[in-house]
């Protein structure tokens, strides 16, 4: 008996729990349709661009905030450069001599979450945001993002529906799609209260945040997740503007996106263990019975089902190796018996495609939320199937690696 | 949080795996009884060609040659039993029930055989080859490989392939008939000679069977019937 495939089987479980959970979720409550209406109060915010080394695409960031549709005297563009070697300082001081709204500001390098801090504590602005250098809004982001806190007074963060700058190399399409799942499980997430990630494009807060729970720390490279922790623990409520588009640059190396998927899930391990006492807490709500434990078991499962594939795979071609030699049979074509009789039709098959099923719906779902026409194309599709099972094991398997290691993890 | 949420979650889930269970237990009996067809259907063939015998038993044995004794089948059935044996186990009772009847077959259909060479004379090229599913064997799958390779190169080459183990006492007689060791499996023996054990390449076992020459060798591409 293969005792290695109950595993699996377990983790399909878990996996198709997971799914069947969100879409009973989005069954409960569909997100809305985006609508015309207008805030009836413009707070004042002071979106901050933190940035290292981004010469090539700070000035596309800036402008973007600048074609944001809010009250100009309202809205303050702080750049803070930490430290940057390369033009982004001649880049942003020329932005801020053009532009009233923009400032800029040079520190000494001392890593993202000390550029937030400098900026928060250098701004008196009602709501704080942040967006990386990286990463470019739609014109009417800011104005769904101030619905979205004037719908429910509680609600202390917003993070946005983040999509995909233009992209084009299968690599960048394999991400394409995983954002538009990860719109899908976000706006879930919400109907849940358990969004577990507050990302750095366009992630917008009430001041009161930072007076109530403190500054971002250095959390293992990893501050706007360890934010999203610390706000759960103290009762902070995160929601999605599911309408408020931005757009963010992708790894187009595997190398670049392992690295840095390598330090998301590094630094997912290690705040988990720094926030162990959320897990199973009814306290915690969802966040802390739901998402913290399913994505901890998602993590392991990975692992365990990329070494049980890889097991039999490396003993499936040994075997053929070795038979080849024993045997000496030359290599010759068979024609396959074309009978359903002979398809495998074991319980394994039928589950990995009804997981597989779920996926699709919920990339569809996002896709319709996202009102994504044109990205998740079928070649898009096909570089995410393709991809992603190979690519997403080495990462977790560096992750795992590096926490149990206690490694600090790498930004770039 | 609505704990009904994750009740009702975990129920639509367990119902799926259900579904799945069920759906792959009934092609699975769908399969068995696939089978339990092919084998009825070869049992009148074989009956048939039993009888056949009997009434050209007296007449000229180029009438016999005409008429092809030997059932086809029996190697679709081989394959089928391979797949039935993957899914199902090689523990399951009924696998192991259709592999007795399936060895009974090959038991009668090498009678018939042997009938026929001694009435006319023929020089048919056979293999009786005896494998164990008690402890993996990975000489007898090569061994089955190397034979299921030369029957797609000689469509005449006859292999009767059987489970050394199975509890079938007509099986037992020819194993005793032919003294096979079964500690030493996998065993082949060609056109009634001494047992050979162990591996077998495709090389040494075309010198295992000269008569491999005399057949004809099939002109088009060998199908994957596997041998058990």
């Amino acid at each position: 008996m293969d005792y290695g495939a109950l595993g699996v089987y377990l983790c399909l479980f878990v996996a198709l729990y997971f799914e069947v959970f969100l879409l009973i979720s989005y069954l409960e409550r569909k997100p809305s349709l985006k609508t015309a209406g207008r805030p009836s109060y413009y707070p004042s915010i002071a979106m901050l661009v933190p940035c290292f080394n981004e010469e090539k695409t700070l000035e596309h960031t800036v402008e973007s905030l600048l074609a944001l549709e809010y009250p100009k005297e309202k809205l303050s563009i702080v750049i803070i450069d930490d430290g940057s070697k390369d033009a982004t300082r001649a880049i942003g001081e020329r932005l801020a001599s053009e532009h009233g709204q923009v400032q800029f500001f040079h520190k000494e390098n001392g890593g993202k979450y000390t550029a937030m801090n400098w900026g928060i504590t250098h701004t008196e602005s009602e709501l704080v945001g942040c967006l990386d250098a990286d990463s470019f809004v739609a014109a009417d982001a800011l104005v769904e993002v101030i619905k979205r806190f004037e719908s429910d007074k509680a609600i202390m963060a917003i993070t946005p529906a983040m999509k995909v700058y233009r992209p084009r190399k299968m690599l960048e399409l394999m991400q394409a799609v995983e954002y538009t799942f990860g719109i899908f499980y976000k706006k879930m997430f919400d109907n849940l209260a358990a969004l577990n990630v507050l990302p750095g494009p366009f992630s917008i807060y009430r001041r009161e945040v930072f007076t109530s729970i403190g500054l971002f720390k250095h959390a293992h490279n990893t501050e706007d997740m360890e934010i999203a922790f610390r706000m759960h623990a103290n009762g902070l409520k995160i929601a999605n503007a599911h309408n408020a588009f931005v757009y963010t640059t992708v790894p187009s190396t595997v190398w670049a996106l392992i690295k840095q998927r390598t330090r998301w899930s590094q630094g997912f391990l290690q705040n988990s263990q720094d926030y162990k006492y959320m897990y199973f807490n009814r306290r915690f709500g969802n966040f802390g019975t739901l998402v913290l434990p399913f994505a901890l078991v998602a993590f392991f499962a990975g692992i365990y089902t990329a070494v049980y594939a890889l097991f039999h795979a490396l003993g499936f071609v040994w075997s053929k190796i070795s038979d080849l030699f024993a045997t000496r049979i030359p290599p010759h074509i068979t024609t396959s018996h074309l009978n359903w009789f002979y398809a495998d039709t074991g319980m394994m098959p039928f589950l990995i495609i009804t997981v597989l099923c779920g996926t699709l719906a919920a990339i569809f779902l996002g896709q319709r939320i996202a009102l994504n026409k044109q990205d998740i194309t079928l070649k898009a599709l096909v570089a995410y199937f393709a991809l992603f099972g190979f690519i997403a094991p080495v990462w977790l398997f560096r992750a795992a690696w590096g926490a149990a290691l206690a490694r600090e993890s790498k930004w770039r | 949080m609505t704990w009904q949420r994750y009740f009702l979650a975990f129920v639509i889930t367990a119902a799926i795996f259900g579904t799945a269970f069920y759906i792959t237990s009934r092609l699975d009996n769908a399969r068995i009884a696939n089978i339990r067809t092919t084998e009825d259907s070869i049992s009148i063939d074989i009956l048939s060609s039993e009888t056949q015998f009997e009434l050209l038993g007296n007449l000229d044995c180029s009438t016999i040659a005409q008429n092809p004794v030997l059932s086809d089948e029996l190697n679709t059935l081989a394959s089928q039993l391979s797949v039935a044996e993957a899914n199902l186990g090689v523990t399951n009772p009924e696998v192991i029930q259709l592999k007795k009847q399936y060895s009974l077959l090959e038991i009668k259909d090498y009678i018939l055989l042997q009938n026929i060479t001694n009435k006319c004379g023929t020089k048919p090229v056979y293999v009786l080859y005896f494998y164990t599913n008690n402890v993996a064997c990975d000489d007898c799958t090569r061994v089955a490989d190397v034979l299921t390779y030369l029957r797609g190169e000689y469509p005449g080459l006859r292999v009767y392939s059987f489970d050394y183990d199975l509890d079938l006492s007509a099986l037992k007689t020819l194993i005793t008939l032919h003294k096979v060791n079964g500690q030493n499996l996998p065993a082949i023996i060609v056109n009634n000679r001494e047992p050979v054990y162990g591996p077998q390449s495709l090389d040494s076992m075309q010198k295992l069977i000269p008569e491999l020459k005399s057949l004809a060798a099939a002109t088009t591409t060998s199908t994957s019937t596997k041998i058990r």
